[in-house]
């Protein structure tokens, strides 16, 4: 069963933009507000993981920062659990809801165990002294974060991914049913990166979590997401310049077309297939390239890197074709009546022959 | 052994703790105790211990001038001392992790330069003989009048920075006015001075050398109340200033409230740092360096550890440049202010040698 754990009704989200500080704020000054985007109605339900796509500048910061109680939503209402988040002090909210963010600041002499420890700090007394209790979920989200083997180690001499699945382990430590990230991905190396989309993932499914990260990873979104925000700048002009949210599954938006749609900007192509994005080379000549398997699907690529369009069509002049079978390839490369034929026993000799030949 | 031992090795290893270490802050404390007794022995005229501990304990002594330095001169001095070291200590470290800044320390708000400020409307301003002479005879440090002004003074910069703290939310901002305020204040001096008389400005920087001789009786008790408070305050804030090395962003979403820190946080520095330079004169460094060389010494961050093992620590320095200061031996004696740079730079130009962790300590 799906239970929605943050709900969000004609959610607008934005600036108040004050142009003094220190000057009582004017209501109703019209220019003075910036609405990044408007008519949100979303839901976050318990066990799903949710990433939250879009370019730079759309409104994905402002949107998690309004989720997260930090800052004040333009209009609408939000509710977490059930309840009014506008009415709900920052240590109840805190206790519903976790943070990982971006900033990097943190002390050198802090060992992992005492910042995973800090996520304990709204069920603690006023020293801070840790139960049997808390010590006992510190040391869980310690484990189940993996990162049992460095927890004396000072956060200065981890590494980035390392240091990653430490701000999860505290937010875990947190003990709070929604874990909202902010770009956890960013800075990590491929490896890291799959780890800990893998992490959230088991977070929540075996945990029941309710994951929200934001996120550029638009390949791993669609592969591990239950569901997918995505924010974009608006085409219409009738929204006054506020952004556009999709929302759904990701297999849902591939399909019926709204991810592609959500991209479309000149020197990107999104590839339906594959599921990925690809740089749209500006085609200069035509060539043909005949011949199956993962060879011609890389010569392909190679061809289109060099300004080629790829046809399949005999009547070109300049062709390549592909004979032989694995381990034995090879590659012929025609080029009207003016040249013969020559065969190439590698992909760089072909394309280097290309490239000397010219248009 | 094989990565898998270690491996196992590492799993076996029961949970650190995080409990304050209980026999580092025993140490530290015997150590105080040692220098304070040192202190208590050591001067232009060295009086054995078993002298001190008799007069301590209130039983006298054979000699009258020995009782009458004990008592009178060495034994409030040192206590100055401990006081004004874990004062300012304690301060520093706050400033510091508030700031996120290794070279925050009490003076960057302007409270340092708030109270010089009092104290030189009072001595270069008032012009007149009478005034004067009034100040001489108390005494420098001594004088209610000069720990009225420069408390007042204190208060006065402390009040425009916290009223600019309730209005701006970035503490880098803050930090900035901070240092933006004490430079205003320290060039309001400078006119004052330029128009004043040499036996003045002569009167005022005597006060800035600083002085832990001044403080006697009433205003010791006094000293001791404010900045027992200050640590009091300070101490409770000990489990917010750990927060507060995750960020103020961090801070927020544990439910802390940024705003009641920052203004407990300032109002403790300025109780603190203000009392003990309007009492003692400006006595730079301590704040900067002992953070710093508790850290490294004691490898934490956490602040329920570092505020006591920084008034410990704090107390032992400011002890030890009081003895420098003396001379021992020797019938001059040396002003504090220059004592605790010149003893204290070196101390901590080694720490960052050893350790090179001072920058991480804050990114």
């Amino acid at each position: 069963m799906n239970s929605a754990i943050l709900q969000t009704k004609n959610l607008a989200i934005g600036y108040r933009m004050r142009h003094s500080g220190m000057l009582p704020h004017k209501k109703g000054s019209q220019h003075s507000v910036r609405v990044v985007a408007d008519n949100l109605s979303l839901q976050l339900n318990e066990g799903d993981m949710v990433c939250l796509l879009g370019p730079n500048g759309s409104g994905k910061s402002t949107l998690m920062r309004t989720l997260a109680g930090v800052q004040k939503p333009m209009e609408g209402d939000m509710f977490l659990n059930g309840r009014d988040l506008n009415r709900m002090s920052p240590k109840d909210i805190a206790k519903i809801m976790s943070l990982v963010l971006t900033d990097r600041a943190v002390t050198g002499n802090l060992t992992v165990y005492a910042l995973v420890a800090l996520g304990r700090y709204p069920y603690t007394g006023w020293m801070g002294s840790l139960s049997p209790t808390d010590e006992a979920i510190v040391q869980q989200a310690i484990e189940t974060t993996g990162t049992r083997n460095f927890v004396s180690r000072h956060i200065s001499d981890l590494s980035d991914g390392e240091r990653q699945k430490v701000m999860i382990a505290r937010a875990l430590a947190q003990d709070t049913p929604v874990i909202m990230l902010d770009e956890p991905t960013a800075h990590l190396d491929l490896p890291n990166r799959i780890e800990v989309m893998r992490l959230l993932k088991r977070l929540a499914r075996q945990q029941r979590k309710a994951v929200l990260m934001s996120t550029h990873e638009l390949d791993l979104a669609l592969q591990a997401a239950d569901g997918i925000w995505l924010m974009n700048f608006s085409t219409s002009d009738a929204s006054k310049g506020s952004a556009d949210m999709v929302t759904g599954m990701p297999e849902e938006l591939v399909l019926d077309g709204r991810l592609e749609k959500a991209f479309e900007r000149n020197g990107f192509e999104f590839d339906r297939h594959s599921g990925s994005f690809r740089i749209h080379h500006e085609p200069t000549a035509t060539i043909g390239l005949f011949g199956d398997g993962p060879d011609a699907y890389w010569t392909k690529r190679a061809l289109e890197r060099l300004g080629y369009r790829v046809v399949t069509d005999k009547a070109v002049s300049r062709r390549v074709e592909l004979s032989g079978t694995n381990g034995s390839r090879s590659w012929t490369f025609f080029d009207g009546d003016a040249y013969d034929p020559e065969k190439y026993t590698d992909i760089c000799a072909v394309i280097e022959a290309l490239k000397s030949r010219g248009a | 052994m094989t990565v898998k031992e270690a491996v196992a090795v590492g799993h076996s290893h029961s949970w650190p703790r995080l409990a304050p270490r209980l026999p580092v802050l025993v140490i530290l404390f015997g150590i105080v105790v040692f220098f304070f007794m040192l202190d208590l022995v050591l001067g232009s005229v060295r009086i054995p211990l078993q002298s001190v501990m008799a007069i301590l304990a209130g039983q006298g002594s054979d000699n009258v001038a020995w009782e009458k330095i004990v008592s009178y001169i060495r034994l409030p001095k040192a206590v100055t001392a401990v006081l004004a070291g874990a004062a300012l200590s304690v301060s520093g470290l706050q400033m510091q992790t508030l700031f996120r800044n290794p070279l925050a320390g009490p003076s960057v708000l302007g409270i340092s330069a708030g109270a010089s400020l009092g104290v030189a409307m009072v001595m270069l301003a008032s012009g007149s003989a009478a005034n004067a002479f009034a100040i001489r005879q108390l005494g420098m440090g001594g004088s209610w009048l000069i720990v009225i002004a420069s408390s007042l003074g204190a208060a006065s910069v402390l009040l425009i920075v916290l009223a600019i703290a309730v209005r701006i939310k970035d503490n880098i901002v803050l930090l900035i006015v901070g240092i933006m305020v004490g430079n205003i204040t320290v060039s309001l001096i400078s006119i004052w001075q330029y128009f004043s008389e040499p036996e003045q400005i002569q009167d005022y920087l005597i006060w800035t050398f600083g002085s832990l001789g001044g403080v006697l009786g009433d205003q010791l008790w006094v000293l001791g109340a404010v900045v027992g408070f200050g640590l009091l305050i300070s101490f409770a804030a000990s489990k917010s200033l750990n927060v507060m090395l995750l960020g103020e962003n961090y801070a927020r979403s544990l439910g802390m409230s940024t705003f009641y820190i920052r203004i407990t946080v300032i109002a403790a520095t300025s109780l603190l740092a203000g009392s003990v330079t309007g009492f003692c004169g400006p006595i730079g460094f301590i704040g900067i360096a002992v953070p710093h060389l508790t850290r490294s010494i004691l490898n934490t961050s956490d602040h329920r550890f570092l505020m006591p093992s920084s008034c410990l620590v704090g107390a032992i320095l400011m002890l030890v440049c009081d003895i420098v200061a003396q001379m021992p031996g020797s019938q001059s004696t040396l002003p504090i202010n220059a004592v605790t740079a010149l003893i204290g730079a070196p101390v901590v130009i080694w720490v960052i040698m050893r350790n090179r962790n001072l920058n991480s300590s804050f990114s």
